[in-house]
Parts: structure tokens; sequence; C-alpha cells
């Protein structure tokens, strides 16, 4: 017992005096502090951007009701944007995810919806292909690194030194001792993960509930994965300089080639063409039926609207109401598309989860994603929020253009209250599965290996 | 320097790599993902290609068959504009995925480019995407480090660079024949493989060998070329400054790490830092303040439109609008849209600008960081970098002021002022307009765009050497 607290603290002594702990502890310390602040500031100017919208909605609401003043509502409803948000969970501070590539607010008029849905956030694309350096991008990317940086040479530097062939000299002082290393460097990698992590809740405000949590658990799992392949290599008792290239060669597979690969599949077996296709049917949907009889329109519009019925619609002259159902039958006819469309997203992020199972660098980004709602099915999710509040805007307004009640004579600011999208909470488990199916496997071999190339069965 | 000297050790460097197996297979497995990327490319940009011009058929076909319509009803229907991509963009997607790839273009408003390949995908995008660019640029370097860690610093350890240089072999010598040796195995194995993927590519999607994609082949060639030299100098520069192969392959992989993850996320965030560019709500209410302020068509009291109407019943010696030979509805529209694309233009510039400021960032830093650089000058000679969106973003908005303003005129010649919304004109009208092309960037600009990154690959090529120089003069290095 003694023994083996000497050599414990022998061990550890060994480790810790290396330059290259400290220095990767620092370095990785620093990117993560460096992260913690760049998502902070991302997402602040994000929200502060969002605490705008409300003076802006005011003032151009105000503006537009100004100008149609003595004109029915049906001319002046043609004016005004209506804006919604999609404000950033505690989270996305954490993991980003597609949140600078998708656009956070939208605004829409009460004309057809399909045309206003995909305008885009302006920003340098540029740097959207380099990426954001967040949190998640510290945890998935460098902390593997960090792993390797501690494991790739755990024994291999002994015998290279000589120094192994002291301590070989029995199987059990073997075994003792490459699972005393072993243990060294994986607590030294949780110590610093955790600390890490920790300063994350903190700078971030990261709340202490289930999805902090969440993000904990997958953290923990995925390095305990890095790990097993580290001590994998290291098993195969082979120099440091193989150990070093193969895992750096395993790093670059999983973090660059597989995922530049796979996406590439999944986009070009699931085209989108219907982006484009919906744009294309909602502006032929609409502006045909200027050209046609009014009275098939309005069918359509009365079909879903019935109470309007008893509004004349002049044929033989230009009417709100008529305008209104018009744009309504552009949505009407691009619905199909638009279905397609979502479907196929939906498709897209199933094949990715598939993806990630198999490959647990994309699967833990996928994780952090889905729990920081930072990822597509999260932007959807806000679409189909938008979508619904263009009906409701459309509904409020829509006795006010029928009855032609002049513009001045109704509320235009007590429509219906844009209702966020919300927090969703996602189930994570068949990532978390996979990780543990993954360690274990990795561990599993590496005990098998260590045991044939380590162990030597004394005659 | 010794010429015959540093031919024997290049040539020596070459047999030595070319006769080690790991250099075979690392080569096969990139020759492999090489051909992988080549193809997914290839047919990805056809398939989208294809996609980009049935949508563009059927909606130059919508367009073409529109009956008789109001100028102004047409004015709003407005047109779909999509983007395809540029012939050698199988090779570098550079920016590909995250600009839009449709714009609608109509009368009163300029809308973003959407629909974005980014836009529509999960995360998995930002891990990078493979393409023939990403490995030479990345996989290559790497390639490069694994063959040639111990070049110099094996040497060291096995105690031979001590021999040679009892033998009077000048130590920069030997690193030079070292460092020839390197890119001339990185010149042989991979510029024939961009040669191949270029042909095939070019081959299979183009067609025809026009000399504008001729010249772009030739120059990636070229940078490529002297990308690898650099990376080459770099390797021997560190093995020869190493005191053990081990260490070298370590100093190596770190440095790889650090230029090409860590320094170009970072350059890009002090860019963005440094240069902030304003949201889209804050950018359209800068517009929207400044129309305003110039001339609002809708208010009857504003002073601009006001002295318009003065003056156009001057010009026409009537004293109403009713009396006028022309529509004075259609005048007051163009004039509305040439203050409004005017106000957006300069708005739109200034954004450009502070991109552009942003994106200098990093080509600045491509000084310390050869990835950079040739990042910059890849994606500027495929098509696929930020001038190129930008040039459409700017022909689009050209072209929607255009086919607009032609609106207008029949609008302001065709219909009678009385009754303006119940007439209609004749489909010819349309007909006639021309159709949006788009005019890619000339060689010359992109190479004017990346002076800055072919500066700085020069620099290091320099640079480098003079590295070598300084390292041979050093005692310490030698042992």
């Amino acid at each position: 017992m003694k023994n083996i607290r000497k050599m414990l603290y022998l061990e550890a002594k060994n480790f810790l005096t290396g330059p290259t702990v400290w220095m990767g502890v620092a370095a990785i310390l620093l990117f993560g502090l460096y992260g913690f602040y760049y998502g902070t500031q991302l997402i602040n100017h994000q929200e502060m951007t969002i605490n705008s919208i409300a003076d802006v909605q005011k003032k151009h609401l105000d503006e537009v009701v100004e100008h149609g003043h003595g004109k029915p509502a049906g001319s002046t409803a043609y004016y005004p944007f209506f804006y919604t948000s999609n404000p950033a969970s505690p989270w996305a501070r954490f993991a980003i995810g597609q949140r600078d590539v998708n656009p956070f607010t939208l605004k829409v008029k009460m004309l057809a919806i399909e045309g206003q849905l995909y305008d885009s956030e302006l920003t340098n694309p540029l740097t959207l292909l380099v990426g954001n350096l967040d949190a998640a991008f510290v945890f998935v990317f460098l902390f593997p690194l960090l792993i390797i940086a501690f494991t790739y040479n755990i024994i291999s530097d002994e015998q290279e030194s000589g120094v192994w062939k002291m301590v070989s000299v029995s199987n059990s002082s073997i075994a003792k001792s490459i699972l005393l290393k072993i243990s060294i460097r994986l607590f030294a990698v949780l110590v610093t993960a955790l600390s890490i992590f920790t300063i994350g809740i903190i700078t971030l405000h990261l709340p202490l509930s289930y999805p902090t949590f969440q993000l904990g658990v997958g953290l923990l799992l995925y390095l305990l994965f890095w790990f097993g392949i580290s001590i994998l290599v290291v098993s195969l008792n082979k120099s440091s300089s193989f150990n070093a290239t193969a895992l750096i060669g395993i790093w670059i597979f999983l973090c660059i080639l597989y995922p530049g690969i796979a996406n590439i599949g999944i986009n070009s077996k699931v085209p989108v063409p219907e982006a484009v296709q919906t744009a294309i049917d909602q502006r032929e949907g609409y502006h045909a039926k200027w050209d046609l009889p009014k009275a098939p329109t309005m069918e359509k519009f009365y079909a879903f609207y019935p109470q309007y019925k008893k509004y004349p619609i002049p044929e033989d002259r230009y009417s709100s109401g008529w305008y209104y159902a018009m744009q309504f039958a552009g949505d009407l006819e691009s619905a199909n598309s638009s279905e397609i469309l979502f479907a196929k997203l939906q498709e897209r992020q199933s094949l990715s989860q598939v993806t990630g199972i198999l490959n647990p660098v994309i699967g833990i980004q996928q994780l952090f994603n889905k729990v920081a709602n930072t990822d597509l099915a999260g932007h959807v999710r806000y679409l189909n929020s938008v979508k619904h509040h263009h009906r409701n805007v459309r509904e409020y307004f829509y006795p006010f253009i029928f009855e032609e009640t002049l513009t001045e004579d109704l509320n235009w600011h007590s429509y219906p209250a844009y209702k966020q999208a919300g927090y969703f909470q996602e189930n994570v488990s068949s990532n978390v599965t996979s990780f543990m199916i993954w360690t274990l496997l990795l561990v599993g071999c590496s005990v098998i290996l260590f045991k044939r190339n380590f162990i030597h069965i004394q005659a | 320097m010794q010429p015959g000297l540093i031919r024997i050790i290049a040539k020596q460097e070459i047999k030595t790599i070319l006769r080690e197996r790991v250099s075979w297979i690392l080569y096969l497995i990139l020759v492999g993902i090489s051909v992988v990327a080549v193809y997914t490319g290839w047919s990805y940009v056809k398939q989208f290609n294809k996609q980009q011009v049935a949508a563009k058929n059927e909606v130059t076909k919508h367009w073409m068959n529109q009956p008789e319509r109001h100028p102004h009803r047409v004015a709003h229907y407005g047109y779909l504009v999509f983007r395809e991509k540029s012939p050698l963009s199988f090779f570098d997607y550079g920016l590909d995925s995250y600009v839009g790839n449709s714009v609608f273009l109509e009368a009163h408003r300029q809308n973003t480019v959407n629909m974005s390949e980014a836009g529509f995908s999960n995360g998995m995008l930002r891990f990078g995407e493979l393409s023939m660019a990403m490995v030479l640029q990345m996989l290559v370097p790497l390639f490069i480090i694994f063959i040639g860690f111990h070049t110099v610093a094996g040497l060291k350890q096995s105690g031979v660079l001590k021999i040679l240089l009892c033998q009077r072999a000048s130590y920069f010598d030997i690193l030079i024949g070292k460092t020839v040796g390197l890119t001339l195995v990185a010149w042989l194995l991979f510029l024939p493989l961009i040669l191949l993927s270029l042909l095939f590519g070019i081959g299979a999607s183009v067609g025809e060998l026009t000399s504008d994609i001729f010249l772009r082949s030739l120059l990636v060639l070229l940078t490529y070329a002297a990308y690898l030299f650099v990376i080459s100098v770099f390797v021997t520069g560190i093995s020869a400054i190493s005191k053990s192969a081990g260490n070298a392959l370590i100093s190596l992989v770190l440095f790889w790490i650090l230029f090409c993850v860590v320094i170009p996320k970072s350059a890009q965030t002090l860019g963005n830092r440094l240069f902030t560019a304003p949201d889209k709500i804050a950018f359209e209410s800068a517009i929207e303040d400044a129309i305003s302020k110039e001339g609002d068509s809708h208010n009857p009291d504003d002073p601009h439109f006001a002295q318009l109407k003065a003056s156009t019943l001057r010009k026409y010696g009537v004293d109403s609008i009713s009396q006028l030979p022309v529509n004075y509805g259609a005048l007051v529209m163009q004039e509305g849209e040439n203050i409004s694309s005017g106000i957006f233009s300069t708005h739109f510039d200034q954004l450009i600008n502070t991109y552009k400021s942003q994106n200098r960032v990093s080509s600045l830093l491509s000084l310390i960081d050869p990835y950079l650089g040739i990042r910059n000058i890849s994606m500027n000679l495929s098509g696929t970098d930020f001038e190129t969106f930008t040039e459409f973003q700017k022909q689009t908005e050209k072209y929607r002021f255009d086919k607009t303003k032609k609106i207008n005129e029949i609008h302001l010649t065709q219909i009678r002022f009385k009754n303006d919304r119940d007439q209609k004109v004749s489909s010819k009208n349309w007909q006639e307009q021309a159709d949006f092309r788009f005019q890619p960037v000339s060689v010359q600009t992109n190479l004017l765009n990346s002076l800055l990154s072919l500066g700085a690959l020069l620099f290091w090529i320099v640079a480098g050497v003079g590295a070598l120089k300084y390292i041979s003069s050093k005692q310490e290095y030698q042992l």
C-alpha cells in the first residue's frame, strides 16, 4: 500500500514537472477564456439588436399609420413590417452553432409569407466560413489535442530513455505502473476540463439546470472517448513518433475529413431545389391571380375564412379584400413545395444524426447545438413561429380591411403579440449512449492489447 | 555555395523518401482523398448549376409569357436571379456555401441574396468542406511534415551531420539540398495531381478550355508550387533547429494546428472586433432615415417632390399634372427609385468596405501564416472569393435598377395618368428586355485583390531561405 502511494507520488511528480503539461493546460485555458469571451460578445450583440426591435417596430408602425391618414386600412396594410425575433437560449453563448448563419430577426409584411421567410442576415461570408472560436469549438476540437499531448508517450518515452526496463521487472509491477500512469493522466484531463467547464458556467451565467447537466455529461463522455482512443494507440506498444502520428491522423480524420465527406454526402443525397421552387411558386401563384377572374381566388380564401363572404368583391375593379386573398392564394400554391422543403431539412437532420452516432466528434457538436437550441431544428422552430405570427397579424387586420375602416380609426398596435418559439428541451440520449458504447469498445480493446503487448507470460 | 553538393544531397533526400513505404502509403491515402474530393466537388457543382439553370429557365419562361399587364404590376412581379458556381469552384469551394444563391429583384426594394447552402445545413458544414483545395492547403503540408520532420534532425541524431560538416560541406548547402529534395518530392507527387484534377474537373464540366480558365489554372498550379516550397523550407528549418526528430515532429504538428486552425479563426474574430459591421436592422433603418431626409414620395408636401412637380409643369408649360403628356405617377416613382438606389449603393459600399477591412486582417496575417495566404489566393483564382460575390450583388442591383427604370419609362409614356390602374400594355414590352448575365471578375482584378497574400507568399520564400541561412550560421543548431 505504502509502495503504491509512493509510486503514485513519483509518477505524478514526474508527469507534472514536464513542461508540455503546463504549456498545454495554459494554452487550453487561454483558448477556453477567449471562447467564453467571444461567445458572450457575439450573443450579447445579437441580444442588443433584438432588444432594439420594440422601438424600431413602434416607430415604423407610427410612420406608416401617419402616412396612411385618410386612406382605408387595406391600402395602409401593404406597408408595415412586423418584426419577430429568435432570442438566444442561455447555452447559446457556449455553443453558437448556426446562430451566426441563420437570421435571428425576421420582419414580415401581411403579404404572402413564403417569399419572406428566407431573408438572410447581413454577415461577412468569410467570417462564416472561418467559423466561431466559441467554447464548443475549444472542447470539440482543441481538447482532444490536449489529451493526445498528455498521453501519446506515456510508456514509449520511458522505453526510449531506458527507464522502462527497470519498471518492467515483473508482470504485476507492469500492470500497476501502466494503470497508475493512465489514471494520473485521466485525472489531469478531467480536472482541467472540469475547471474550464466550471469557469464557463460562471462567466457565461449558465443556469444550474438540466441542460447544463446535459452539456457536462456529454462533454465528460466525449473526453473519455478521446482518452480511450489515446490509450488504444498507446497499447499498440509503438514508438512515440508513431503514436503521435497515428493520433494526429485519427484527429484529422474524425474532425476534418469525416465531417467534410459526410456533409457533401448528405447535401447531394438530399438536395433542396424546393427552396427556390417555393419562391417561384409563391410568386407565380400570387401574380397570376391578377389576370384571372376574382371569384375563384375568393373561393380559395373563403374556404379558410368564410366569415368574409358577406363583403362584396366587385369583379370589374380593384379591392383590398381581393388583394389579400390573392396573397393568401400565393401561399396556398407554394404550400406544397414549402412542406417538402421542411421535410427535406428534417431528413438532413436525421441523416446527420446517424453520422453523429458513428463519429462522436460530430455527435458532441450536435449535442451542444441541440442543448443550446442553435441547430437547424432550432431555426426551423423559429421559422414556424414566424409563420404563426404572420397568420395572427393577418387575421387581426382582415376585418378592418374588409370593412374598409379608415387607417386612423383602428388601433394598429394591438395586434396579437409575437410568441417566441421558446426553449425546446432536447433529448440527447442517443448521442450519450453512442459515446458510452464507443468508449467501452476502445477501453476493452486496449485492455486486451495491453495484456498481449506488455504483460509477458513467464515460462 | 556548392551546386554539386546541393544536387547530391537533394538526390539522396528524394531517394530516401521515395524508398520508404510510409511515404507511399500516405501518398496513396492523399490520392484517394483527392479523387473523392474532386469527384464530389465536380458532381456537386454540376448538380447545383443544373438546378440553378432549371430555375432560371422557369423564371424566364414565366417572364416571357406574361399577358398584357400594367407596368407597375410587372415592376412588382419582379424577377428572380440565380447565382451559378464558377467553373473552378469544384476545386476550391471558397465562400460558395456561405453566400446566398438567389435574389428577388423588384421595384422599390433591394432584397438580400438568400438561400445559402449553410442556411439549410446542419452544423456539420462548419467542420470544413472537403475539396481539392483543402487537401492541398491542409493535408499536403501535413504529408510534407511526416516525410520531412527527421530530414536534418535525423542526421544530427545519427551523427551523420557531424561527418558531413567535417568533410567541408557547408551547413547552408546541406539545408538547401534538403529543402530542394523535399520540395521536388512534393512537386513530383502533387503538381501532376493538381493538373489532373483541374483537367478532369474542367473537361467534365465546362467542356472547353477558355484562355481565362487556362490562365487561372496555370496560376493555381504556380501558387501551389510556391506554397509547397514554403512548407518544405519551413519543415527543413524546424527540423534543423530541433534537438531530436521527435521534437521536430511535435513542433511541426503544433505549428500546423496553429497555422491551419487557430490563427485563421483568431484573425477573423480579431478583424470583426476591430471593424464593427452593422446588422441588418441597423443597416436598413439607416437607409430608411437617409431616404426620408432626401425626399419622401408618399408625402404630398415633401419639398423635393414639390420641386419635381413644379419643374415638370414648367418644362411642359402646363398648369396641372393631368394636362401633362406623360404619366406623372411614373415620374415620381422613378425619382423615388433614383433616390433610394443611390442611397442604398452608398450604404452598401460602406458595408462592403467594412467587410473588406475585416478580411484585410487575415490577409495581413498571412505574413505570419502561409496557409492564410494560399487560402485567399486560391479562392480568388477559383472565383469563389468575396470579390466575386460582392460583384454578383452589385450587378444584380444594377440590373434591378435598369429593369425598373425601363418599366417606369413604359409606364411614363404608354399609360395615361387618368384611370392609371385600369390600363395595360402589350407583353412585347417585357419580352424585349435583356436577361441577366453575370460578368465574372477578371483574373487581373482577382490577382490585384490577392496582392497582399501574393506578397506574403513571396515574403515567406525569401524569409524562409534567409532563415535557413541564419540557422546554418549558428553553432548550436549543428549539434
